[in-house]
C-alpha cells in the first residue's frame, strides 16, 4: 500500500513539475511512413527534413513494407502522406485514387520527379564469360525472359530444386508477381524472396564475387548498376490486358495523401506539390546509406545543406 | 536394474513388450509411413473442392469491409484517447531535461534494491543516452507505463472477481490456460486490423497479453488468505465485503505484486515485438537494423532492450520483497563484485570508495529530511506535543523518499529559473555500430567462417529439415491427420481427438496445409536439436557445480530477454534465410529444456544413488538406467514448453527468412488482408493448442505411470 501512495505521490509531482515542458504545437505533429526500400525513405526523409528545420513540424516515421497495407493506414488516418508510390505495382491505387477511377479517399498531390523502370536482370558473365576472372559464358544466347527455360540447370538452388531459381522481389507485400509472371510466360522458374531488401542486394552481390551464375529483379534508379555490370534480361513488351505475364511499364512516381490530412495540414501540401526529387539525386543518396552504410538522417541532412538552392524551391 | 529383471524371468517376454511398446509401435507406424508416402503419388493435397467450398479468408475479407465505416470510427475515436494519453507521456518523458527523468527513473531501483541495482540503473538508463536512444527507450517505456497501469486495474479486479465465485472461476479458468498457450504475436493481429498501426494497437494488444498472470495470482493470493482469518474478522463484525477489502486483499499484496512482476516482463516483450505494426521505441532499431542488414545498429538496440529487461524485472522483483533495502541501516560492507575478485587491491578500494560516498549521499539525505520536518513539527508542536513526534518519526523512516522528493523538486526549479542543464553532451555519445559493422564484413567474408557457416546450414538442412519437410508434405492429409488424431485420442481421449481434428480440417480448407507442414517440421527439428543440446547441458550442471554456476546467469539473462533480440546474434553470424530462423528457434527455445532436466535429475530421492550403488552401478549407469528414465516427466514438460516456444517463434523468424504459417501472418498484414492474416494465426493457435494438449497429457500419463502425482 505504502508503495502505491508513493507512485501516485511520484507521478502527481513529476507531472506539476514537468507539465510545462511540452513544446509541439497541436495540429504540427505528422506520421511519416518508412517503407522498405532505401529509395523512398531518402525521397521521404527530405521533405521530413523541410518539414522539422523550417516549419516546425514534429515528424514521427513508421516502419512499413510498401504496400497495400500502408495505403490501406493512410485511408484510415493512421498516416498522413505517402512520398513515393510506384504506380504499376499498386493495382489498390484504381480502388482507392479517384485519377485511377477510385472511390476518393486518397487523393494523389503530385509527382515526386522518381521515374522507375523495373526488370529481371543477369551479370554480363553469364552471357559474355569474363576471361580475366576465368569465368566461362553458360547461356551465350539468354536475351529474352522465355530463353532461360534452356539454362534453367545453370540457375538452381537449394530452395528451387530442379527448377531454375530468380531472385525475385524481396518483399511479397510489394505485389511484383514474379511467380505469376514465370508461370504465365511459361518459364520454369522458381521465384524465391530473400525477405528484405538487403538481403536481396547482399544476395546478388554474393553470387557476383563468386561468380555464379543468377538472375535477379532490380530496378532504376539504383546503385546496384554501378556496382556490378548487369545486363537485362527482357521480358514482353507491357500490356495491360496481359499482365502479369509482361515487363513493368514505366513508372512516374508519385505523392498522395487521406483527404482528411489535407485539409488538415495545407502547408505540408503546399511543400509536397513543389516537391521533387531527381533519380540521380536519389541515387547518389541510396548509395551513401547503402553501400557506405551510413545513417539515412545523416546523409539527407548532409546533401540538404549542400543543396539548398534545391530545396529552396521547394517551400510553400 | 538387469538384475532385477533377471529375477523375474517368468513374465520377460511380457516385460519387453511393456518396455519396448513404444519402440515398436514408432517404427510400425514409421513404416506405415514410409510405404504411404512411397505408393502416394500426387495425391498428397487437400481436396480442392474442399478448400473452394470453405472460402474463410474471402468472407472474412468481405465481412470487414463491411463491417468497416461502422467499426473504424469507434475503434479509431478509442485510439485516439490511447494515443493522447500516450503522447502526454512520452512528451513529459522527452521534453523534460534527461537530467530529471534520469534521477526519476534511477531513484526507485536504489529504494527498493539498494546501492547495487541503482548502480546498475544508472549504467542501463545511461546506456540510452549514451547509444543516442534516449526517445526510443522513452517511448517504450511510456508504452509499458500504460499497458501495465491498465493491465493491473483490470486484472486485479477480475481476479477479485474470480475469487469471490466460483462461477466466474471457471468460466475465466480456461480462457486464461488458452490466453497463456497462444504466441505472443497472434495478439497483434486483432489490434493491427481493429486499431491500425502506432501506439494504440500495441497498448491494447498488451493490456490483454499481459492479463493472465496477474488475474490468476489475484485469484489465487486471496483464496489462499486461511479461512481462520477470514472468520476472525467476520466474527468481530466485519461484512463480507469488509473482510474482503480490508483484510483478505492485504494478505494478498504479495501475490499480487508476483503478477505485475511476471506481467512487466510479458508487457516488455510484446510492447517490443509490436514494433512489427508500428509502435515507436526500441523495437523499431531492432526491426529496421536486421531489415538493413546492419547488424551493429540492430545490436545496439538489442543491448539498451536486455538492460531495460533486466532493470524492470530487478526492481520489480525488489518492490515484490517485504522490506525495503537502502542499505542504509546496514553493518556489513558493500560489494559490488563477486567475492572471488575481494583480493585485488583496486576493487577493494573502489567499492570502500563507493560505499563511502553512498553513506554520505545517506546522512545529507537525512540532514534534509530533517530540515523538511522542522517546520511542519515545529507548526504543530504548537498544538499537540504528541502528533508532532509521531509525523517526525513518520517522516524520518521514509528519509529515502523524502530527500528523493527534495531533490526531484531543486532540480526541477534549477531548470526551470536558472536553465543550468544541458542536453546530453554529443562527446559522451558513443554507438559502436560501426566498428561491428566491419567486424561483421571482415568476418563474413572470410573464407573459414563462410566454409563454417555455410557447412553448419547446409548440414541442417540437408540432413533435418528437407528430408521432413519432403516426408511430411509427401505423406497425403488425410494420413498426416489421422495420425494426429489417432495420438490425441490415446493420449487423451474424444475430445482432444475432435479438437486435433477440427484444426487439421480447417488448416487444409483454408489451404494452409503446405504451410502449416512447413511449420511442423520447422518446429520438431528446433525441438529435436533442443532436446539433443539441452538435455545432456542439463545432466551436466545436475552433476557439476561450476557448469551449473556458469548456465545458471546465462539462463536467466536468456529468459527475460524478449524474443526479438534472438534473432540478431543469428542474422549475424548465419545471415538471412530458414535455416537460420531454426537457430534462432533453437537458441529461443532451449532454456526449459535445459532446466528442466536439471530440475528433474536432481529432485530424485537420494536413496536412488544408494541403491544402485548397491548394485554396483558405475555412476554413469546409474544415470543413463535410473536417473534419466525417472526424470523422464520433468523433461517432458520442458518439451512442451520447448514446442510452445517454437511455435512463437515461428511468427517472428519470418523477419529472417523464415517460412511457414508466420509468413502468411506477414504477408495478410502487410497486404491489408485481415483474412489471411487471421487463417494464418488461427492455424497457429490451432496447432499450438493441438500439441500443447497431446504433450501435456502425454507426460501426465507418463508421471501417473510412474507413480508420480
Amino acid at each position: 500500500m505504502k508503495f502505491t501512495f508513493k507512485a501516485v505521490l511520484a507521478a502527481a509531482i513529476m507531472s506539476v513539475g514537468l507539465g510545462a515542458g511540452s513544446t509541439v504545437q497541436a495540429g504540427k505533429r505528422l506520421v511519416l511512413p518508412d517503407l522498405d526500400w532505401t529509395g523512398a525513405v531518402v525521397t521521404c526523409r527530405t521533405i521530413q527534413w523541410v518539414l522539422e528545420n523550417h516549419m516546425d513540424y514534429k515528424v514521427k516515421n513508421v516502419s512499413m513494407p510498401g504496400g497495400p497495407g500502408v495505403w490501406e493506414a493512410i485511408r484510415a488516418g493512421d498516416i498522413d502522406f505517402y512520398c513515393e508510390a510506384w504506380p504499376s505495382y499498386n493495382p489498390i491505387k484504381s480502388e482507392y485514387v479517384k485519377e485511377y477511377g477510385g472511390d476518393g479517399s486518397l487523393v494523389r498531390i503530385a509527382d515526386t520527379g522518381i521515374i522507375g523502370a523495373s526488370g529481371y536482370f543477369t551479370p554480363r558473365y553469364v552471357i559474355e564469360g569474363d576471361s580475366s576472372r576465368g569465368i566461362e559464358a553458360v547461356a551465350p544466347n539468354l536475351k529474352t525472359v522465355q530463353d532461360l527455360n534452356q539454362y534453367k540447370h545453370h540457375f538452381k538452388s537449394l530452395e528451387s530444386g530442379d527448377r531454375g531459381n530468380l531472385i525475385a522481389c524481396p518483399e511479397v507485400a510489394w505485389l511484383c508477381e514474379d511467380q505469376e509472371r514465370m508461370d504465365g510466360l511459361g518459364v520454369d522458374f522458381h521465384a524465391q524472396n530473400m525477405g528484405s531488401e538487403t538481403a536481396h542486394w547482399a544476395e546478388m552481390q554474393a553470387k557476383y564475387k563468386r561468380g555464379e551464375p543468377f538472375i535477379a529483379y532490380a530496378w532504376t534508379p539504383h546503385w546496384i548498376f554501378a556496382a556490378l555490370d548487369l545486363v537485362e534480361v527482357e521480358l514482353p513488351a507491357y500490356d495491360e490486358a496481359k499482365w502479369p505475364a509482361t515487363n513493368w511499364p514505366q513508372d512516374i512516381c508519385f505523392k498522395f495523401g487521406s483527404p482528411a490530412s489535407i485539409e488538415k495540414h495545407p502547408e505540408v501540401v503546399a511543400l509536397l506539390e513543389k516537391h521533387r526529387l531527381t533519380n540521380a539525386q536519389q541515387a547518389g543518396m541510396i548509395y551513401e546509406v547503402d553501400v557506405n552504410k551510413r545513417d539515412v538522417d545523416e546523409v539527407v541532412a548532409e546533401w540538404m545543406e549542400a543543396n539548398e538552392s534545391v530545396w529552396r524551391t521547394w517551400l510553400p | 536394474m538387469q538384475d532385477s529383471k533377471a529375477i523375474s524371468g517368468s513374465t520377460s517376454t511380457d516385460g519387453l513388450w511393456s518396455e519396448y511398446r513404444h519402440w515398436l509401435i514408432g517404427a510400425v507406424v514409421l513404416v506405415i509411413s514410409i510405404l504411404i508416402w512411397k505408393a502416394q503419388g500426387g495425391e498428397t493435397v487437400f481436396p480442392e473442392s474442399w478448400i473452394s467450398a470453405f472460402p474463410f479468408a474471402d468472407k472474412v475479407n468481405e465481412f470487414d469491409r463491411w463491417m468497416r465505416p461502422f467499426l473504424q470510427p469507434t475503434t479509431r475515436a478509442l485510439g485516439a484517447g490511447v494515443t493522447w494519453f500516450y503522447e502526454y507521456i512520452v512528451d513529459l518523458l522527452i521534453f523534460t531535461q534527461w537530467q530529471i527523468v534520469l534521477v526519476v527513473l534511477v531513484l526507485p531501483a536504489f529504494a527498493y534494491g539498494g546501492l547495487r541495482l541503482g548502480l546498475f540503473a544508472v549504467a542501463a538508463v545511461g546506456s540510452w543516452l549514451v547509444l543516442d536512444m534516449w526517445d526510443e527507450a522513452m517511448e517504450t517505456l511510456s508504452l509499458m507505463c500504460i499497458s501495465i497501469a491498465f493491465s493491473a486495474v483490470v486484472g486485479i479486479a477480475l481476479g477479485i472477481g474470480a475469487s469471490q465465485s466460483n462461477r466466474l472461476e471457471t468460466v475465466i479458468k480456461p480462457i486464461l490456460d488458452t490466453m497463456q498457450t497462444l504466441p505472443a504475436y497472434i495478439y497483434l493481429i486483432p489490434a493491427f486490423f481493429l486499431f491500425g498501426i502506432g501506439a494504440p494497437g500495441a497498448i491494447l494488444a498488451t493490456v490483454i497479453y499481459a492479463l493472465p498472470p496477474i488475474v490468476r495470482l489475484t485469484n489465487l493470493g486471496i483464496r489462499q488468505v486461511p479461512a481462520g482469518i477470514d472468520e476472525a474478522a467476520t466474527s468481530f463484525g466485519a461484512t463480507t465485503r469488509q473482510s474482503l477489502i480490508k483484510v483478505k486483499i492485504p494478505l494478498a499484496i504479495p501475490a499480487i505484486k508476483l503478477g505485475i512482476n511476471q506481467t512487466v516482463m510479458m508487457a516488455l516483450a510484446l510492447v517490443v515485438l509490436a514494433t512489427f505494426i508500428g509502435a515507436p521505441g526500441l523495437g523499431d532499431i531492432v526491426l529496421r537494423g536486421m531489415q538493413r542488414l546492419n547488424v551493429g545498429k540492430a545490436l545496439e538496440g538489442g543491448l539498451a532492450i536486455v538492460l531495460m529487461a533486466i532493470l524492470l524485472d530487478r526492481v520489480t522483483h525488489a518492490m515484490g520483497q517485504e522490506q525495503q533495502r537502502t542499505d542504509q541501516g546496514r553493518t556489513q560492507i558493500f560489494r559490488l563484485f563477486p567475492q572471488s575478485l575481494e583480493s585485488l587491491r583496486l576493487i577493494r578500494y573502489l567499492e570502500l570508495g563507493i560505499d563511502f560516498v553512498w553513506r554520505q549521499i545517506g546522512r545529507v539525505g537525512r540532514g534534509a529530511t530533517h530540515a523538511v520536518a522542522l517546520i511542519p513539527c515545529a507548526l504543530i508542536r504548537t498544538y499537540d506535543t504528541d502528533w508532532s513526534s509521531r509525523l517526525r518519526d513518520f517522516l524520518l523512516r521514509h528519509s529515502f523518499f523524502i530527500a528523493s522528493l527534495v531533490l526531484i523538486w531543486v532540480m526541477v526549479l534549477l531548470d526551470a529559473y536558472l536553465d543550468i542543464f544541458g542536453n546530453f553532451p554529443k562527446a559522451w555519445e558513443y554507438r559502436f555500430r560501426t566498428p561491428v559493422n566491419q567486424y561483421m564484413d571482415v568476418l563474413v567474408t572470410n573464407e573459414t567462417f563462410y566454409a563454417i557457416t555455410t557447412g553448419i546450414k547446409k548440414g541442417l538442412y540437408f540432413g533435418l529439415i528437407n528430408p521432413l519437410n519432403i516426408f511430411l508434405k509427401g505423406l497425403p492429409w488425410w494420413y498426416t491427420s489421422l495420425f494426429f488424431v489417432a495420438i490425441a485420442y490415446l493420449v487423451s481421449g474424444r475430445a482432444l481427438a475432435a479438437i486435433t481434428l477440427i484444426g487439421f480440417l480447417f488448416i487444409g480448407a483454408t489451404d494452409l496445409w503446405a504451410f502449416s507442414m512447413i511449420t511442423l517440421s520447422t518446429v520438431t527439428v528446433s525441438v529435436l536439436i533442443c532436446f539433443i543440446v539441452g538435455v545432456p547441458l542439463g545432466v551436466l550442471a545436475a552433476y557439476s557445480k561450476t557448469a551449473d554456476g556458469i548456465l545458471k546467469p546465462i539462463l536467466d539473462t536468456m529468459q527475460t530477454m524478449p524474443v526479438f533480440v534472438y534473432l540478431v546474434p543469428v542474422i549475424m553470424l548465419f545471415g538471412g534465410g530458414q535455416i537460420p530462423a531454426v537457430i534462432a528457434t533453437v537458441i529461443y527455445a532451449i532454456p526449459p529444456l535445459i532446466r528442466c532436466t536439471t530440475l528433474g535429475i536432481r529432485e530424485l530421492p537420494d536413496e536412488i544413488d544408494e541403491v544402485s550403488d548397491s548394485f554396483g552401478a558405475s555412476v554413469f549407469q546409474t544415470l543413463m538406467k535410473v536417473k534419466i528414465p525417472m526424470a523422464i516427466p520433468a523433461i517432458m514438460i520442458g518439451v512442451n514448453q520447448g514446442i510452445m516456444m517454437a511455435l512463437a517463434m515461428e511468427v517472428i523468424t519470418p523477419l529472417i527468412g523464415g517460412k511457414g504459417l508466420g509468413l502468411e501472418v506477414f504477408t495478410g498484414m502487410s497486404t491489408a488482408s485481415i483474412g489471411m492474416s487471421l487463417q494464418a494465426g488461427i492455424g497457429i493457435v490451432l496447432l499450438a493448442i493441438i500439441l500443447d494438449r497431446i504433450s501435456q497429457a502425454w507426460t501426465k500419463t507418463q508421471r501417473e505411470a510412474m507413480g508420480l502425482s
